[in-house]
């Protein structure tokens, strides 16, 4: 399979991307609304998906919706919102067996792209409004969506770092937004977000699957045709940036361990040949289960169970994270950046290198074995304006070089340390 | 000794392959795939607390997180850690225990048979001293802790814990800090010997990968193991719960639950059956299109965390309703007089269809994916099934089956609630 991407504009601002393999039994279609993140709109924008899966004009009641999806073979609908750098997407999918697999025949992929638009297009109004009924119990799921983050501590922790990192920037904008602007939504505000979006947003649909695609291009071309378009030009760029002082923060809680998370800038990755070299000296640093972070701070100094790097291109950043016993944070810290200079000055083998680029390599050689690993790179690879694929990828990243990862690693600079503390006095179990 | 596993429905197959080291191949080639995923598991797991190998012996007791334990120490050999070998292959490699297997799997792309090589050999090789086993209390150490940090773990511990009075599933799995302190090498190798027998053992590939070459490396690397006389402890568990309710606080938004119903357990096979046909009485009584799912969900009760699933093993099975909730009891209490209700009532035809449909489907949707196959291909081969069993018992199953189940198998009387609540500062 060659996976060279076709992508093809459907509409204004609209764009239909089919990636088709008769290996696979079942198809995804996948719909992504993109706009800038602002913390004004973001709960706004956030509830939308929510209340269109609920029900739409031809299947007004969200039972009889999700019999409609039992009935398909268990089709499933993903409704939910993605974060890529400075956007927010707002995400519906639709996924099944593909025809070829019922036990009667039923004509699957029409059934599914009927349904993705059905749900985009048609929701089920009141007076022109989403239903007020609706908005109230999916701005309860957001609020309890938003607090819920502080759940998973190593998720609280990661997103702690973040937001102190990223300060006032639209990078430090949680996808789901604010628990105080969600508690202002109204089927007022809510509706005026969804004819936003409908209108606004550049819009990128993936047909992932081993089905005939031009059903569903046919279906959505035709309703996007009928909409009213002024959608906002995508920009692709990346963000260039440097920390220029460390910022400390540290917060107590009632947990058994502490969680360490260091934000580093990673400084000017504007080409993608820089872009490719960052991706490996993060795996070559802290991406694999023979990486510097994992042989040191884990299997040599016993400090951790986990402690990992991972490189998000989209806001410019790498982070570190590591769960510690309270006392032992600082030890970690130190053997964190020793590792780092380690990297800058090129302490480090041809051998390490070379695994870490077959580690690479085997990881983008697999993504074309799942529909999920399909989705994620080809959508990564239009929002960042390129249109690789796996394997052409795969000839870039074979051919970085020592000097390429030392450079990569000069760029980085350390910007924000965020604690967890592990403060078992009034643990109340 | 080969054996062919086909499907009419799928059309396709898989080889079962009596090697004669004692190790079991299930190979799956999967046309049009780049990848292969490979998977070694012995018949092992957290509950095996208490074995004898010899019929006159006392039971050997070791302590609560061995297996998990010895799952770690394995990737040590005397020529270094198994990670570091996979780093020349480019493999992506794990590990796991769970109640009652363990399995060592890499994922790759190229140079399949140079990992393979490397996964037998290494599950082969055991090399422990006081030293490495030293250094390991302290990373699981930390490893218990994360998961003592996490509240959808904690949530579903504490419910074996109340549901189980003798049974050793309702010991975490890692054991304790004070367990597997316990731990030695002479220990580790006891263990080892006894339950990485290849005769206990199989080697599960799907993907892109050549079945002759797999067993030719395995004539090359796998001595015959001598043949296996194992009895693990069978512990009489009674169909009473230990306790009703057990909550936790802890410092989470809001609170969550998990709601186990105690099914009586039979054989393995019987459980795995048992399980695909409670798939689909869950689908009907608090599947999304359940008129219980719909009340829950539009008052407030449940939110999209809502879960319900069939789970079983060699000696055991559940039925465990889960989820964030902003009332926990009065959702359980809803759960349970609904399954009354349609115990009494009977399954709406319509409903079951639908659930059916929905259960083969997810089933289908799983041979996308060769770590998905892999997986399958063992449990079902542990508890005396092929894989398409699972297929052709949800894609044929009656009414019947699933109203006799739901009576025999959704004993509200023998149910459990766990719940976490927030701290009440916050």
């Amino acid at each position: 399979m060659s996976n060279h991407l076709k992508r093809m504009k459907i509409g204004e601002g609209v764009y239909f991307t089919a990636i088709t393999d008769p290996k696979f039994k079942s198809n995804r279609i996948s719909v992504n609304l993109l706009l800038p993140l602002d913390e004004q709109t973001a709960a706004n924008r956030a509830i939308v998906p929510s209340v269109l899966r609920l029900r739409y004009r031809d299947c007004p009641d969200f039972t009889q919706l999700n019999e409609k999806l039992d009935d398909l073979y268990g089709a499933v609908v993903d409704a939910d919102v993605r974060k890529y750098g400075a956007y927010q997407i707002i995400n519906l999918s639709v996924q099944t067996l593909d025809d070829r697999y019922a036990i009667e025949p039923t004509p699957l992929v029409q059934e599914c792209a009927n349904l993705a638009c059905g749900m985009l297009f048609d929701p089920y109004l009141e007076k022109g409004l989403f239903s007020e009924e609706d908005v109230r119990l999916e701005k309860q799921n957001l609020i309890d969506t938003i607090e819920s983050e502080f759940n998973d501590k190593r998720e609280y922790a990661i997103n702690r770092c973040i937001s102190t990192m990223f300060g006032d920037s639209p990078l430090a904008v949680k996808k789901y937004g604010t628990r105080e602007r969600a508690q202002e939504i109204t089927a007022q505000s809510a509706t005026d977000a969804y004819r936003e979006l409908l209108r606004r947003s550049a819009v990128e649909i993936l047909f992932i699957g081993s089905g005939d695609p031009s059903v569903a291009q046919q279906v959505f071309a035709g309703r996007f045709a009928k909409t009213e378009r002024d959608p906002i030009v995508y920009e692709a760029s990346l963000p260039i940036s440097s920390a220029t002082e460390v910022k400390t923060v540290r917060e107590d809680i009632d947990i058994a361990q502490g969680k360490l998370v260091m934000g580093f800038r990673t400084g000017d990755t504007s080409s993608p040949d820089q872009v490719n070299a960052m991706k490996m000296m993060v795996a070559l640093y802290g991406g694999t289960p023979f990486s510097r972070l994992f042989k040191n701070v884990r299997e040599k100094l016993s400090l951790c169970y986990y402690c990992a790097a991972r490189y998000d291109k989209a806001s410019g950043m790498m982070m570190v994270d590591s769960g510690v016993e309270t006392g032992n944070e600082q030890k970690a810290q130190e053997e964190i950046l020793r590792q780092l200079a380690l990297v800058q000055q090129g302490d480090f083998d041809q051998e390490e290198l070379d695994s870490t680029i077959l580690t690479i390599v085997n990881a983008l050689k697999s993504t074309v074995d799942t529909l999920s690993g399909l989705e994620n790179w080809y959508l990564t690879q239009i929002l960042s304006g390129s249109e690789e694929s796996p394997l052409e990828n795969v000839e870039k990243v074979s051919r970085i070089d020592k000097q390429k990862i030392q450079k990569a690693a000069a760029q980085i600079t350390l910007d924000t340390v965020f604690f967890l503390a592990a403060n078992k006095e009034g643990q109340d179990q | 000794m080969k054996q062919t596993i086909h499907s009419k429905r799928m059309q396709e197959s898989y080889l079962k392959v009596k090697h004669p080291s004692g190790l079991t191949l299930l190979l799956y080639p999967m046309e049009g795939f780049s990848s292969a995923y490979a998977m070694l598991t012995t018949d092992y797991g957290s509950v095996d607390m208490a074995f004898r190998t010899d019929a006159g012996a006392d039971f050997t007791r070791i302590p609560a997180g061995t297996a998990h334990f010895l799952e770690h120490k394995m990737f040590e050999n005397e020529d270094g850690d198994a990670f570091a070998k996979y780093a020349a292959t480019g493999a992506s490699a794990n590990a796991f225990t769970s109640f009652d297997k363990t399995s060592y799997l890499f994922g790759c792309a190229d140079h399949f048979e140079e990992s393979l090589r490397i996964l037998l050999e290494f599950v082969t090789t055991p090399y422990f001293t006081k030293q490495t086993v030293d250094k390991e209390q302290g990373i699981i150490g930390q490893e218990i802790k994360m998961y003592d940090d996490n509240p959808d773990w904690r949530v579903f511990f504490n419910l074996l814990k109340a549901m189980y009075v003798h049974h050793p599933i309702s010991v975490d799995i890692a054991g304790t800090v004070e367990s597997i302190a316990q731990i030695t090498a002479d220990s580790l190798y006891e263990t080892y010997r006894t339950f990485y027998n290849l005769h206990n053992m199989t080697l599960a590939v799907a993907g892109s990968f050549s079945p002759d070459a797999v067993i030719r490396i395995a004539d090359e690397i796998l001595k015959p193991a001598p043949k296996l006389w194992l009895e693990r402890e069978r512990v009489q568990e009674p169909d009473q719960v230990r306790q009703k309710r057990i909550e936790q606080k802890f410092p989470v938004a809001a609170p969550m639950f998990c709601l186990g119903l105690k099914v009586c357990p039979a054989d393995a096979k019987t459980n795995m059956v048992g399980s695909v046909i409670n798939e689909i009485v869950n689908e009907v009584l608090a599947g999304d299109a359940s008129p219980l799912y719909r009340r829950l969900y539009d008052s407030g009760l449940i939110n999209t965390t809502f879960d319900c699933e069939a789970d079983s093993g060699r000696d055991f099975a559940a039925l465990i309703f889960s989820g964030e909730s902003k009332d926990p009891d009065r959702t359980a209490e809803a759960i349970l007089r609904e399954i009354e209700r349609v115990q009494k009532e009977g399954i709406d035809p319509a409903a079951f269809e639908r659930g059916k449909k929905a259960v083969y489907g997810r089933y289908v949707r799983m041979l996308n994916r060769p770590d998905s196959i892999a997986n399958v291909m063992t449990g079902t081969y542990f508890s005396g099934l092929d894989l398409y069993d699972l297929l052709d018992t949800a894609a044929s199953s009656t009414i019947e089956q699933a109203q006799k189940r739901l009576i025999e198998d959704y004993r509200t009387e023998y149910a459990a609630l766990s719940v976490i609540k927030p701290l009440e500062e916050r």
